[in-house]
């Protein structure tokens, strides 16, 4: 696929934080290199605190890199834009909007909605719904959907907006282990895996669950931390449409196993055990 | 409380339910609220069975008795309505410079490392307090009183203000960002509603602050100008006291003024429930 022009590339890029009662800066990412080709599903894991948020945000155009550059379709990305539509782990849904005006917030007062009239708005709201199922809970305020419905409501305001790439930050994070595994196959239907990978719409998808990069990914990309840089670059060459029975394949489990391996160290030295490891740049594809 | 009777007779409780019953809505609970003060009203009544005919201590049916003649003459409903008027201008005031000032003040810290020592020295120094600078500025009528109302409503209003749009999600704004929402429509649509709740919140207190401070203004301005032409219901307790020592009527006074201040609250409520229907 190296002979398409990638639609996101993020080139050198660094970043350093401030934190609150330190002296010197902490390098969060350093020299971060990626390309996303159109159409892709993307997922990077890494232990917590690995930046892996910070490079979605930079993306996004919500933080600057202080070093490297980041491009959209060849283009240097300047601060936040709905082509590069957000998807955030705690749903940033309005909660004095209903369920309904959360999906068309964006064609209402953002960009996406320019030049379209009130009807067209409303018709593409109840196409998002009707996308997500949600249809029947379109006068629902946040607060009385539960945790599930909320991240299907987001992700309708999302894909609703119709964004050229969608970056989720952990989506699924804050949900229970069974509507995780669900949610996941409903977030492959929707985003359209059943057509070819050219109406596909490109996906950068944060996780620290490698299951869930494994079974949504075309690649997953693994951080180490303390600097956060990529690791390895994995090529997940799993057929698509993914199904739950892939999760019994035993190419699945060795994917799995292998990023394990790939973090666990790091992961262990988190939570404050032992052996630390030289990071070691490793490319499987 | 003995079970076995208990068990034997109640079925409910035998059939192992304890606790109250849900479904069986407390019927008497609304009327629950007025039964102390009703007793207490009876023992005053009672108590003032003993006094000289000629007392002028106040009790129970001569309080009644006055409420009636003062809503009938018309000096009541009208000191009411002055009275009523001067809140609300002050209030308005209050509420326009709280919100000019507190929403920029809550967006940038800079603002507020200069305001705030400001507001906060000033906080501390009663409606009251500034009255002689009042009259002295706007003389002993409606604008003085006008004054103190703004000044008194004023500081819960900035301070829950600021509070709110302080505390407004940055996650909210950075969502608006992301869908390529402008500024200005950031600020009216993420930034105010999202802060509305601390606002009104800012605009009860504020409101209660101003009802407490039109009484006390008025008891003053009216002394200042011998009683005859401020008006108000602050006033009409000082020529009540003053003037033709009525207690009765002082009385009547007071009570008007709880039971004003609390339909006050009460309408407030109800407009933030009307207002924010997502925080039902």
């Amino acid at each position: 696929m190296d002979h398409v022009t990638p639609k996101l590339r993020l080139q050198g890029v660094s970043k350093s934080f401030l934190a609150p009662r330190a002296k010197a800066p902490t390098l969060a990412v350093a020299d971060f290199n990626l390309d996303i080709h159109p159409g892709e599903f993307v997922c990077i894991v890494g232990p917590s605190g690995c930046g892996k948020s910070t490079v979605l945000n930079m993306v996004a155009g919500l933080d600057t890199p202080d070093a490297g550059a980041i491009e959209l379709d060849g283009r240097q990305v300047q601060g936040p834009g709905a082509e590069r539509g957000v998807m955030f782990q705690d749903y940033a849904l309005m909660p004095w909007q209903t369920v309904a005006q959360n999906v068309g917030f964006g064609l209402l007062h953002g960009t996406p909605g320019q030049g379209m009239s009130p009807a067209q708005r409303q018709a593409r709201v109840a196409e998002h719904l009707e996308l997500v199922g949600l249809t029947a809970a379109a006068n629902k305020y946040p607060h009385q959907l539960s945790g599930g419905m909320r991240q299907r409501v987001a992700l309708a305001r999302l894909l609703a907006n119709g964004p050229d790439v969608l970056l989720m930050d952990e989506p699924l994070g804050a949900l229970d282990a069974q509507t995780r595994l669900i949610l996941q196959v409903e977030l492959l239907r929707i985003w359209g895996e059943t057509r070819p990978q050219a109406e596909r719409r490109t996906a950068l998808f944060i996780t620290h669950d490698i299951e869930e990069a494994v079974f949504l990914g075309d690649r997953v990309v693994v951080m180490s931390s303390h600097p956060g840089r990529v690791r390895a670059d994995i090529a997940i060459d799993l057929p698509r449409p993914r199904r739950e029975a892939l999760r019994a394949d035993p190419r699945f489990g060795e994917f799995a196993e292998h990023i394990w391996s790939l973090i666990r160290d790091e992961a262990r030295q988190a939570i404050g055990g032992l052996t630390p490891t030289t990071p070691q740049e490793e490319t499987t594809a | 409380m003995s079970a076995a009777v208990t068990r034997s007779s109640n079925p409910e409780v035998a059939a192992g339910r304890v606790g109250p019953v849900p479904a069986a809505r407390d019927r008497l609970a609304p009327w629950r609220a007025l039964a102390l003060p009703a007793l207490l009203l009876v023992l005053w009544q009672l108590w003032a069975l003993g006094l000289p005919a000629d007392t002028r201590a106040p009790y129970p049916s001569k309080v009644a008795s006055t409420l009636w003649a003062l809503t009938a003459s018309g000096d009541l409903p009208l000191a009411l309505v002055q009275s009523l008027g001067r809140v609300m201008a002050g209030f308005a005031c209050a509420l326009v410079i709280g919100l000019l000032l507190g929403v920029p003040m809550g967006a940038s810290a800079k603002l507020r490392d200069n305001l705030d020592p400001i507001i906060e020295s000033f906080r501390p120094i009663a409606p009251m307090a500034v009255l002689p600078i009042a009259i002295l500025w706007f003389g002993t009528g409606t604008p003085a009183a006008v004054f103190i109302v703004a000044y008194a409503a004023f500081f819960p209003l900035i301070v829950n203000t600021v509070h709110g749009v302080m505390n407004v999600p940055r996650r909210l704004l950075q969502a608006a960002h992301t869908m390529g929402v402008p500024r200005t429509r950031i600020l009216l649509h993420v930034l105010l509603p999202a802060s509305l709740p601390s606002v009104l919140l800012g605009a009860r207190l504020g409101m209660g602050m101003a009802w407490t401070a039109i009484i006390a203004a008025e008891l003053a301005v009216g002394a200042k100008s011998g009683g005859g032409t401020s008006g108000g219901i602050g006033q009409m307790m000082f020529v009540f006291y003053a003037y033709n020592v009525d207690l009765n009527a002082i009385v009547v006074c007071m009570g008007v003024v709880g039971l004003v201040a609390l339909a006050i609250d009460r309408l407030f409520r109800a407009a933030e429930r009307r207002l924010m229907p997502w925080k039902a």
